[in-house]
This record gives structure tokens, C-alpha cells and sequence, in this order.
């Protein structure tokens, strides 16, 4: 299933609204990527990234978000992850990033 | 005697999305639940993910993924012919510490049953993972 990213900024959260849906792996990492950093491009802004449609994600996609917090949590921003379905939320669990962005 | 199935994989990233959905049709056949369905298309994803980014480079290359089913365990390899590290120079990633490096085996050893990575440098490296069903196990 092809990945999709959709941004939408809220203003009355003063916040990225993002959508991503579909699956995350090598393939398509990069172009994750290329979608967060076009959202900061626009505006810096915190990042609440939505994962309720997104089926699969690994470590290349979980890299493509440590990346992104790197970035914006120099500038005194943050990244939030909700709604993960189980299979995503067993591997924040596992990696530790669930303490730090959920 | 087990069933074995064996796959040659162009070194290339839009093939592993193949790899893992096969991986996913020959566990649910073998009678996995779907939480293990997951973990070995995550483990075998990071293994195929992980030739990609360090096996070879600049040149065309295939690996090879074996998997072996007898009574309700899953047998995984996934090989390469490449460049190898020294297995000894891998340091789990500090989860209190942010970071993408070393995350890929860190997870595959999180989800499988077990793992054992050998590697050489000038030869190749070989990750070989094991994953048993829970009626499997139940039944010893």
C-alpha cells in the first residue's frame, strides 16, 4: 500500500496537523521525509503526526521521525505521535520512542 | 523433514514491500496469529532493509531470504554476499539516547523467538531468525 502525507496546518492549535496513511519502509522513506521537511519549510511549527491509517512503519520510517525531532527540538518544537494501531505502537514500545513523542 | 521456500531479491528498496508480503501470506499459512504476522514482516523487513543500505555499493546485486517451516516454526535467512562488518563492533542503540543507529537489529531481536547474526567482512553477512507459533510452543 502506496504512502500518503497529508498537512494541514491548525492555527487555532498553532500546529501541523499530519495525516500519514499506508506503509513506511525503504522505499518510500525518503519521500516521508521530503513531506515533514516541506511542512517546516512552510512554517516551524510543532509536528502532530496522526498514525491511525498508517499500517507498517520500521526502522527507516521510525528514523525518518528521530530525524524530524532532532530537527525541530533545537528550535524549541515539538513532534507528537497519536493513534498508532497496535502493530505501530509495539514498535515505539520497543524502541523507546513512545516515552519521548506519544 | 521441513518445507523450504527460497527467494533471490534484487538489492533494491521497492522489493522488500515483495518480500515482506510473501513473508506475511507464508505465516499466516503456517498458522501465526496476527501480532506474530506483524513481527516477522517488521524482522525480515529490517534484514532485507538492511543489505540495502550496507551490503553493496553502487553496484547490481541480488541477496537471498530462505524460509523453513516445520511444525509451526518459522526458520528465516537472509544473506548477502557483501561488504560484512565486524558483528563484535555492534552496540545496541541507548533508548534513552534518540537515535536511529542500530535500530533495525535491535528490533528484529525484540520480535523474533531467536536470532544470530554472523558476518564477515569481504564475505557477506547472514541474519538467521527463528519464530514458533504459540500452539507450537504450547504444545512443547
Amino acid at each position: 500500500m502506496a504512502l500518503s502525507v497529508n498537512a494541514n496546518f491548525s492555527e487555532e492549535k498553532d500546529s501541523w496537523e499530519i495525516k500519514v496513511s499506508g506503509e513506511v519502509d525503504i522505499s518510500n522513506a525518503q519521500e516521508f521525509k521530503s513531506k515533514l521537511d516541506g511542512a517546516l519549510e512552510l512554517r516551524r511549527s510543532d509536528l502532530l503526526i496522526d498514525l491511525s491509517s498508517l499500517n507498517y512503519i520500521d526502522s527507516t520510517g521510525l528514523g525518518v521521525i528521530i530525524g524530524t525531532f532532532g530537527t525541530v527540538k533545537k528550535e524549541g518544537l515539538t513532534v507528537k505521535l497519536i493513534n498508532p494501531r497496535e502493530n505501530v505502537r509495539k514498535l515505539l514500545n520497543i524502541s523507546g520512542l513512545d516515552k519521548v513523542l506519544c | 523433514m521441513s518445507d523450504l521456500l527460497k527467494l533471490i531479491v534484487p538489492g533494491k528498496p521497492e522489493y522488500v514491500g515483495t518480500v515482506r508480503l510473501t513473508l506475511s501470506s507464508l505465516a499466516s499459512s503456517v498458522g501465526f496469529d496476527i501480532e506474530a504476522i506483524e513481527d516477522i514482516k517488521v524482522a525480515v523487513s529490517e534484514a532485507c532493509t538492511n543489505i540495502i543500505r550496507h551490503a553493496h555499493e553502487g553496484e547490481e546485486y541480488n541477496y537471498g531470504v530462505t524460509c523453513e517451516v516445520e511444525d509451526g516454526k518459522i526458520t528465516i535467512s537472509v544473506e548477502d554476499d557483501g561488504r560484512g562488518y565486524d558483528v563484535g563492533q555492534y552496540e545496541e542503540p541507548d533508548l534513552d539516547e534518540i537515535n536511529e543507529g542500530g535500530l533495525g537489529i535491535f528490533i528484529i531481536k525484540a520480535l523474533m523467538d531467536e536470532v544470530s547474526i554472523t558476518s564477515e567482512v569481504g564475505v557477506g553477512t547472514h541474519i538467521k531468525m527463528t519464530k514458533t507459533t504459540r500452539s507450537a510452543v504450547a504444545l512443547g
